[in-house]
């Protein structure tokens, strides 16, 4: 509950921080006409909002107003935050997209699904083929049909895979 | 030109074989998405933005105007067979819907769902057909300080009206708003807030955005609090053809109807609170009250056309102001603008064609999902059971491929990563994500009029509000503030009551 309570005003605090850096950085855009509506009129407004929205959300969480978790169908609301598997799941995606131009997009996306699948708790084994077999589905798609081409990484030159 | 010969004509293109084949892969993506819990419409169109710039614009808006309805649909199958809560416009039916497929009568709720989305969607969009060419009419004298004052209105309603707290929807349109700002101004050509990274000289694409608030920002959610062991599905049981069912429900959808079209296009908080007043309404009138909260039919059939007919409300002023009200709607704005075409009152002259041809297409989707969702809803039943690691995997995987797609960017995935993080926060801590959308999408708009209605005025702020069409949209704003402040004292009175 107290760490919670402490998220909250982290989250608050970051709203009027964007809030603050709007206010602050519009001041440097050039504005040549004074008399005119520049470029900064609007930047001040969302920062004032931003702010204010902000500076609001920490008062409400301060009187014991607490933001209510979104409640979705496979969200179960009485278990603790998972933080190991959130954390897996970020690791997961930053490593593909270092890995696209570095290997491929068939073997960074088969890293991503394989990953993300594993850390929410699917079988390896299962996961593994489900995993290359979707990769190369998507890679040969792009490649022939839609005329995108992904980049191939290892698989250049390879037919169907590089388009 | 008379609207009911457009129509014909727009039936003569929507009928041709090609576009019928994108209404059916619109209409089945939007079930498909619509059933499955962590993606919803408009994730789903985003995510299509870059697969379909090859297109040609009908075509793709045909495409995602299915996704749109069959999203409504897909959604009631889940709540009413899922034994978990769902979609916050569909709860009301997982009350009634739920407790029914408990009771045997899963195949009674299921058609209701349907057939009563099928009326109400047809009912509505017949509506549209009728009110959207007289609104562009009118609406071509409307000045700038007119639009201010519209998406002021939109702004308002999106953040403040919608969700739990206020506070926190007006920071999440904030949020919005700010990432709008970034990149080069068009009037100027600054740049603005990029922090002189080029990636985001050009902005930040809507498509990454939407797809990290909603794809990945859910996906980390989910799986920080996944809901672990079997997935519940309720068989389908029971016989639903019979008098009964057809007694009992056809009352409640044309109420439904009644209730939900004018709620969708006036901005008034959307399908939430037209399902909500569906059902308070229909409890009033049961003659048989005490069934309600132990599966009573009209429970059922009530909200979910009035769900259905506020979605085809939405349709009013997203194609006639080009003002989007919902995160989905939003979305679709973008679509529009990414074909050079902006929804709005010239829309029905300058497009003509296309818009005709896509609303005869809504009447042509109702049937297909009409189709879809009623006799083969057993295939629903199916992909509702994809084991979850899979399904958010998937999404993930997409999520990253349709972002990679917008320019063949790494940066953009990062880009894509840090707003997932922040969607994350924002469902941990009760910030509704969908006004961050709207602010995205609007905000470029309304700064635009905003600097058009103050150059005219040579910086003369009260040019903002003496325009009689602007008073009267503030004053309304007004109205619908208070009327939404008591809406919400009795839905707490209601939420404790049931």
């Amino acid at each position: 509950m107290i760490a919670e309570k402490v998220e909250e005003y982290a989250f608050g605090g970051l709203v009027a921080a964007v809030g603050v850096f709007t206010l602050a950085d519009a001041t440097t855009i050039a504005a040549r006409d004074e008399n005119a509506v520049g470029p900064r009129a609007f930047p001040y407004v969302v920062g004032a909002l931003l702010v204010l929205a902000g500076l609001a959300a920490i008062i409400a969480t301060a009187r014991g107003k607490l933001g209510q978790a979104e409640e979705a169908e496979d969200v179960d609301a009485g278990v603790r935050t998972d933080w190991v598997t959130v954390g897996k799941l970020v690791a997961v995606l930053v490593a593909h997209l270092v890995l696209i131009d570095v290997v491929g997009w068939p073997v960074a996306a088969t890293l991503l699904f394989f990953g993300a699948a594993w850390s929410l708790g699917a079988v390896w084994w299962r996961a593994l083929p489900i995993a290359v077999v979707l990769a190369l589905v998507v890679q040969v798609v792009f490649a022939t049909g839609l005329g995108l081409s992904l980049p191939a990484g290892i698989f250049e030159g390879v037919p169907f895979l590089d388009g | 030109m008379d609207s009911i010969t457009a129509l014909l004509e727009g039936f003569a293109t929507a009928a041709q074989p090609e576009y019928l084949l994108y209404a059916l892969l619109g209409v089945t993506l939007g079930t498909a998405v619509g059933v499955l819990p962590g993606i919803g419409p408009a994730m789903t169109v985003a995510l299509l933005l870059p697969l379909t710039y090859s297109l040609d614009p009908t075509a793709a808006l045909i495409i995602f105007a299915g996704i749109y309805y069959g999203g409504m649909y897909g959604g009631s199958t889940t709540s009413i067979l899922l034994n978990t809560p769902g979609e916050s416009s569909s709860i009301v039916t997982a009350l009634e819907g739920n407790k029914m497929a408990k009771a045997g009568r899963g195949a009674a709720a299921l058609a209701t769902a349907a057939i009563g989305s099928f009326v109400a969607g047809t009912i509505a969009t017949v509506l549209l057909t009728l009110l959207a060419p007289t609104i562009a009419d009118l609406a071509v004298q409307l000045g700038p300080a007119d639009y201010v004052a519209l998406m002021v209105v939109a702004f308002t309603t999106v953040a403040a009206l919608l969700g739990s707290s206020p506070v926190r929807g007006l920071a999440s349109l904030g949020l919005g708003l700010f990432i709008g700002l970034v990149g080069t101004d068009t009037l100027t050509g600054q740049q603005r807030f990029t922090l002189g990274v080029p990636t985001l000289a050009d902005g930040v694409d809507v498509v990454v955005v939407a797809v990290g608030v909603f794809a990945v920002g859910e996906a980390l959610y989910v799986a920080s609090r996944l809901r672990h062991g079997p997935i519940e599905v309720i068989p389908v049981g029971g016989r639903w053809m019979t008098g009964e069912f057809w007694k009992r429900s056809w009352k409640p959808w044309l109420r439904g109807t009644l209730i939900g079209f004018p709620i969708g296009t006036v901005p008034a908080g959307g399908a939430d609170v037209s399902t909500f007043l569906s059902y308070a309404a229909e409890k009033k009138l049961s003659k048989r009250p005490e069934e309600f909260g132990k599966g009573a039919i009209e429970g059922v059939a009530g909200p979910e056309a009035a769900n259905n007919a506020a979605a085809a409300g939405v349709l009013v002023p997203l194609l006639t102001l080009g003002l989007p009200t919902t995160a989905t709607a939003a979305v679709i704005v973008a679509a529009f603008q990414s074909y050079g075409i902006q929804p709005g009152p010239l829309l029905f002259t300058n497009n003509s064609a296309m818009v005709w041809a896509l609303i005869a297409s809504l009447y042509i989707g109702n049937v297909m999902l009409l189709v879809l969702n009623l006799p083969l809803v057993k295939i629903w039943v199916k992909v509702l059971r994809i084991p979850r690691p899979y399904l958010y995997a998937g999404i993930l995987l997409f999520a990253a491929l349709g972002t990679y797609a917008v320019n063949f960017v790494v940066d953009d995935l990062i880009v894509l990563l840090v707003i997932g993080v922040i969607g994350f926060f924002m469902r941990r801590h009760g910030y509704p994500v969908a006004p961050l959308v709207v602010g995205l999408i609007l905000g470029p708009m309304a700064e635009e009029q905003l600097r058009r209605t103050l150059q005219i005025s040579e910086g003369s702020l009260s040019a903002l509000v003496t325009s009689p069409f602007a008073a009267v949209a503030y004053s309304v704003l007004v109205v619908l503030l208070a009327v939404a402040f008591v809406l919400r004292l009795r839905r707490k009175k209601e939420e404790s009551l049931v």
